[in-house]
């Protein structure tokens, strides 16, 4: 008994019962050596067992549930296991313990769903989104006619200060993207076209390519994954503070106070941030074709001035707000359908960048073609 | 009866605010002691530094003999898992089941059996008073009543010798509140626990507090059992009191 490696538990065969001594301490951190031991133990159900507290130094209740489970799990009815000579505090927590444990655990089912279950899910989950989508969109509309109706509605600074965090603290980021875009393209396309010697061309090329097509897909997915994902994360974290729910009974819109305002800025902002990205991406251009393709400023201006179609430029600045709109409207409803958890603004988030880079991208093309067959 | 958590004149700035001006007061192995005070006095900033979230600006805080502001991390992670904190609310890990929050103490720090711990967290379920199916659901299913017990089972999964309670009772409603006051009196008795509340509730310090430390002003302004407390002069802690007077002179 005073070794202090002892075994946890002794059992001892009495006239009129089974004793099962505990010794030395019972804690959680001894845990496995007293399942062991616990579980080595001949026992008989059939006889009445007491439990003897005499040699118990410490006890906790892990170390209590091990012993009841294995009890349990051995065919020991609840009433047939006494206690004798516990300390006061232990007899209490063994109490606790054998009242708390009756009811048996439940395990979660494990459900691995197969392929088909999981298409299905996934068809399901979409289809629910689009619905979602059709309903924000429908409820836009609405909020939208109230504030055509009674433009007092109109949230001016909460525009302005949407405006400029979208547009004006982006603008850095899009020019220096675009700008090295145009490096990139113009190199390229300068190294190709040198075989040739027509290197001049190239002019062409970067001013049609950046303004009709580049800069405004660039900047459509900087500004997905920078005011998408701001917009689904600061209206789904006033969604899980009920700020939301406070706009409303203040007798506010939320859609009047948080939504529009956003779209409004976006669809302002965005082909602003298109033309800066225009002049950056030029700008690369005409850097790599100063530097590698010999053209001066003046000659690549001047070729600019006759091949750049107004058409162009103008198609590129015209996606833009389309693009904005469905990126914000994206955005605030993913937004507005956070639950109450922290994960699910997360997820949202996610999810926003997602399907605004892929709507963005299937617009570009719907424009593509659309305008190709208009002969644009 | 040995000290478990000795607070020795901590100071505390924000800034210019200077929330602790000298705070100190010692808790003895199973007691069970209230932190009171106004909002804004630091009692929720005390916590934070007894348990090594938050450095005192000046003092020194001992819990269970180790000076928590001394400790390197390995004796800090050993302190950690002698003590249990439950946070207002809850802080419950979203992304896991409830099930999954009180497993995670036991897969991170013992070499508990993964057999052995599906039916250990069902028994913790039940020892905080939940049947064990809330185990299947996720935290945002639950109410507030039943998410703290799940925080409180996990705060309990290591055996923790002291815990330490936010607010327990706030967001409760009265009979859930009473509730879950009797619980951690009941769970202080039978597993020896101290405890140590931070709380505006009332009525949980006059059922189950052996010792009530007020904080006004920066300072320890009272120390003693609640009836004490409740006597003094201090002009907020008569206020206090006074606010439940009426109610308790109906009920004799």
């Amino acid at each position: 008994m005073d070794a202090p490696l002892q075994s946890p538990i002794h059992l001892s065969a009495e006239a009129d019962a089974d004793v099962l001594y505990l010794q030395g301490s019972w804690r959680l951190d001894r845990a496995a050596a007293i399942a062991a031991a616990v579980n080595a133990l001949p026992l008989h159900p059939d006889r009445p067992c007491v439990l003897d507290g005499s040699r118990l130094q410490e006890l906790d209740t892990t170390a209590g549930f091990l012993l009841f489970h294995h009890l349990d799990e051995a065919g020991f009815a609840a009433d047939t296991i006494a206690t004798r000579n516990l300390d006061e505090r232990h007899a209490r927590l063994l109490h606790l313990v054998h009242e708390r444990m009756r009811a048996a655990p439940v395990k979660a089912p494990v459900v691995a769903p197969n392929v088909v279950q999981r298409v299905g899910k996934a068809t399901l989950r979409m289809a629910r989104e689009l619905a979602d989508h059709n309903a924000f969109i429908g409820e836009l509309a609405v909020e939208a006619a109230a504030i055509f109706k009674r433009p007092r509605l109109f949230r001016f600074s909460e525009t302005a200060s949407q405006f400029e965090r979208a547009t004006i603290d982006a603008i850095p980021i899009v020019a220096l993207v675009t700008f090295l875009i145009g490096v990139v393209f113009a190199y390229l396309l300068g190294v190709q076209a040198q075989r040739y010697g027509a290197t001049i061309f190239v002019v062409d090329g970067v001013g049609l390519a950046i303004c009709r097509e580049l800069s405004p897909i660039l900047v459509a997915v900087i500004v997905a994954g920078r005011s998408g994902a701001a917009f689904t994360a600061q209206i789904g974290s006033m969604k899980v503070q009920e700020e939301t729910d406070a706009i409303s009974t203040l007798g506010l819109s939320p859609i009047q106070v948080l939504v529009i305002p956003r779209l409004v800025a976006l669809a302002m902002g965005l082909p602003l941030l298109v033309f800066a990205g225009d002049v950056a991406g030029i700008a690369g251009g005409m850097l790599i074709s100063t530097a590698q393709l010999g053209i001066s400023i003046p000659a690549f201006v001047n070729r600019l001035h006759a091949t750049l179609d107004l058409s162009a430029v103008v198609i590129g600045l015209a996606k833009a707000p389309v693009f904005a709109l469905f990126i914000a409207t994206i955005a605030c409803q993913m937004g507005m359908s956070v639950a109450r958890d922290a994960r699910s603004v997360g997820e949202n988030t996610t999810s926003t960048v997602v399907q605004s880079i892929v709507w963005v991208i299937v617009l570009d093309a719907i424009f593509a073609i659309v305008l190709q067959r208009l002969d644009i | 009866m040995d000290t478990v958590l000795q607070v020795d004149s901590v100071v505390t700035r924000f800034g210019r605010s200077r929330v602790h001006d000298g705070v100190s007061f010692r808790i003895g192995r199973g007691e069970v002691v209230a932190l009171i005070g106004g909002s804004g006095t630091g009692k929720s900033v005390l916590l934070k530094e007894a348990i090594g979230l938050l450095r005192p600006t000046a003092g020194r805080i001992e819990l269970l003999g180790q000076d928590v502001w001394q400790a390197d991390e390995q004796q800090l992670n050993a302190l950690r898992r002698r003590f249990g904190m439950l946070f207002q609310d809850g802080a419950l890990f979203s992304s896991l089941s409830v099930a999954e929050n009180i497993a995670v103490p036991f897969r991170e720090h013992t070499a508990m059996p993964e057999e052995l711990i599906a039916p250990l967290v069902g028994f913790k379920l039940s020892l905080v008073g939940l049947t064990p199916d809330t185990g299947t659901k996720a935290p945002a299913q639950l109410s507030g009543g039943m998410r703290k017990r799940v925080a409180l089972a996990r705060a309990l999964a290591l055996e923790p010798e002291v815990l330490f309670l936010d607010e327990p009772t706030s967001g409760l409603d009265p009979i859930g509140a009473r509730a879950f006051d009797a619980l951690i009196r009941t769970l202080a008795d039978s597993l020896g626990l101290t405890v140590f509340i931070v709380t505006h509730d009332l009525d949980t310090l006059l059922s189950i507090i052996d010792r009530t430390i007020a904080l006004a002003g920066g300072k320890v302004i009272a120390d003693g059992p609640v009836a004490a407390v409740a006597s003094s002069d201090d002009p907020w802690l008569k206020a206090y009191f006074a606010a439940r007077a009426p109610q308790s002179g109906r009920k004799t």
